[in-house]
């Protein structure tokens, strides 16, 4: 779950597809790694996690299955950010990537990584491990500019690491400055740089652009006009960064939600006929098709 | 044949062609091709959400240039099959997809373009197998329609509409005028009018109190 801005619903939406998803009986894993304003713990109703990333981060834990919690659902544990810290560190950038491959290898049916806003690195690679990386927006040009700045960022930084030859990774780090001297403003642009510069590359780009496909899901619709937000979004992106993105689903503003928080229970829980449960409910069900069709778990 | 060359010029040399500006299938429906153009239009609109940030100005009155153009030609049958014709006729000249500078046989950029802009898969089935104020909006958003467009076609006064919605029970009229709007709403939405209404009045009268006239309203089986 990624956005780039705060406030848009990243971890209501990972506690409650987390959730959901557990409610039909797969094993899923929900992980806090927003580390400055954990509180997916608090979401799904655990009040104070006796283990969290600190651990891992501090050396004393070093497989992050011994950091799952139990949650008040049955088939969902939690992996909190913090417990007991004001504001852990997030791991060193080794130790983050051991994290990420670990957590790529609980043993359960699904992983949902809560990233915070911004685009920190840390942030972007949380983002880009997984299978799927939800986009949440908000139906507001805040959000959305957030939004296809953390796009652009956590694409750029895939890019990154793609690349194999020194002078083409120089190429996409200059890229990732918007004012760059080569005019690269676009993906696309960036694509037809590095083709010109060396077809391999080009063509290692090409393959990894393809298989970049964001999932956005527009929270907090009031109108018909802010549903098809999505749509025009997947249009945004093909035509200016030349990213395929898919539209998974939407959910409305829905009273629900706050009872929800304020009960500190998902919403799919305490209220599954609510319209947010049964749009979560439909989110979903499409992302577990979509790894399903891909083989992932 | 000025004009006719400009309706011509998005078939050419790696620029986007009339289908892919309005991400349509070649064999587009013209109920497609309405739609992707109204959505088209609201995404490239001057003040449009979705742009922002990421398209300038005169970007967005460009694309909305040509996303006319399109929508003139493909959705006049005559102009749309003199522009197919010549579409194929390229297609004959330069076989392959839009060239990218590099020859992969993988790559294709953008992937395949969506079969027409889909709507949510339905939501016609409420959960729990009756209709209700939410199940109805959950309907009528999945159709992309404001209520206001459902009052332009039904003629019911969108407050009762939203009353109706939000199931505020007291602020509606009696229940065979209830019947009377939930039928046509249904209707406009290609609902089973009978079936709705009827659950619907069903919950109105199950949260009246009586007057001493009116049945008990039976529960279903």
């Amino acid at each position: 779950m990624g956005g780039g801005k705060g406030g848009v619903g990243k971890t209501f939406l990972a506690a409650n597809l987390a959730a959901a998803l557990a409610r039909t009986g797969a094993r899923v894993v929900a992980v806090d790694t927003d580390v400055e304003g954990a509180n997916l713990h608090t979401w799904l109703g655990v009040g104070s996690p006796r283990a969290s990333l600190a651990d891992f981060v501090s050396g004393r834990v070093q497989d992050p299955l011994e950091l799952v919690v139990g949650t008040p659902i049955p088939n969902l544990g939690l992996i909190a950010a913090t417990h007991g810290h004001l504001a852990a560190a997030q791991p060193e950038p080794s130790r983050r990537i051991e994290l990420l491959q670990r957590l790529k290898r609980l043993p359960c049916d699904f992983v949902f990584v809560d990233c915070g806003a911004g685009a920190h690195p840390a942030t972007l690679d949380y983002f880009l491990v997984g299978d799927e990386g939800v986009l949440v927006l908000h139906p507001e040009p805040t959000s959305l500019e957030n939004a296809y700045t953390f796009l652009r960022a956590a694409f750029y930084r895939r890019m990154h690491l793609v690349m194999q030859k020194h002078d083409v990774r120089e190429r996409v780090r200059e890229a990732m400055d918007q004012r760059n001297a080569r005019g690269i403003r676009t993906p696309l642009d960036l694509l037809r740089e590095i083709e010109s510069m060396d077809p391999e590359e080009g063509r290692r780009f090409a393959r990894s652009m393809r298989s970049f496909r964001p999932r956005i899901v527009v929270n907090e619709v009031e109108s018909a006009e802010e549903i098809k937000l999505g749509f025009s979004v997947r249009s945004v992106c093909r035509r200016f960064f030349g990213i395929d993105a898919d539209y998974v689903g939407y959910v409305n503003r829905d009273p629900a939600v706050r009872e929800a928080v304020l009960a500190r229970r998902p919403v799919v829980e305490v209220r599954p006929g609510s319209d947010a449960a049964i749009y979560v409910q439909r989110i979903a069900r499409k992302l577990s098709e979509a790894a399903a069709a891909a083989g992932a778990g | 044949m000025a004009r006719m060359r400009e309706e011509h010029a998005g078939a050419r040399g790696g620029a986007l062609d009339h289908y892919e500006l309005l991400e349509l299938p070649r064999d587009a429906t013209r109920e497609a091709v309405e739609r992707a153009y109204r959505l088209a239009r609201s995404t490239w609109a001057d003040d449009a959400l979705a742009a922002y940030s990421v398209a300038d100005g005169a970007e967005l009155a460009a694309l909305r240039e040509r996303v006319e153009l399109a929508y003139r030609v493909l959705s006049d049958a005559e102009a749309r099959g003199v522009y197919d014709d010549a579409l194929g006729a390229l297609a004959a000249q330069e076989p392959g997809e839009p060239d990218l500078g590099f020859d992969d046989e993988e790559v294709k950029i953008p992937a395949e373009l969506p079969a027409e802009i889909e709507s949510f898969d339905d939501l016609d089935e409420p959960e729990d197998g009756h209709w209700s104020g939410a199940s109805l909006r959950r309907a009528r958003l999945s159709r992309g329609l404001e209520l206001e467009q459902v009052t332009a076609v039904t003629k019911v006064n969108p407050l009762y509409l939203r009353c109706i919605e939000e199931e505020r029970f007291e602020a509606l009229p009696t229940a065979v005028y209830v019947r009377g709007f939930v039928t046509a709403y249904a209707r406009c939405l290609g609902l089973d009018a009978a079936r709705v209404s009827g659950d619907y009045v069903e919950r109105l009268q199950a949260a009246r109190p009586s007057h001493g006239l009116r049945r008990r309203p039976r529960t279903r089986p």
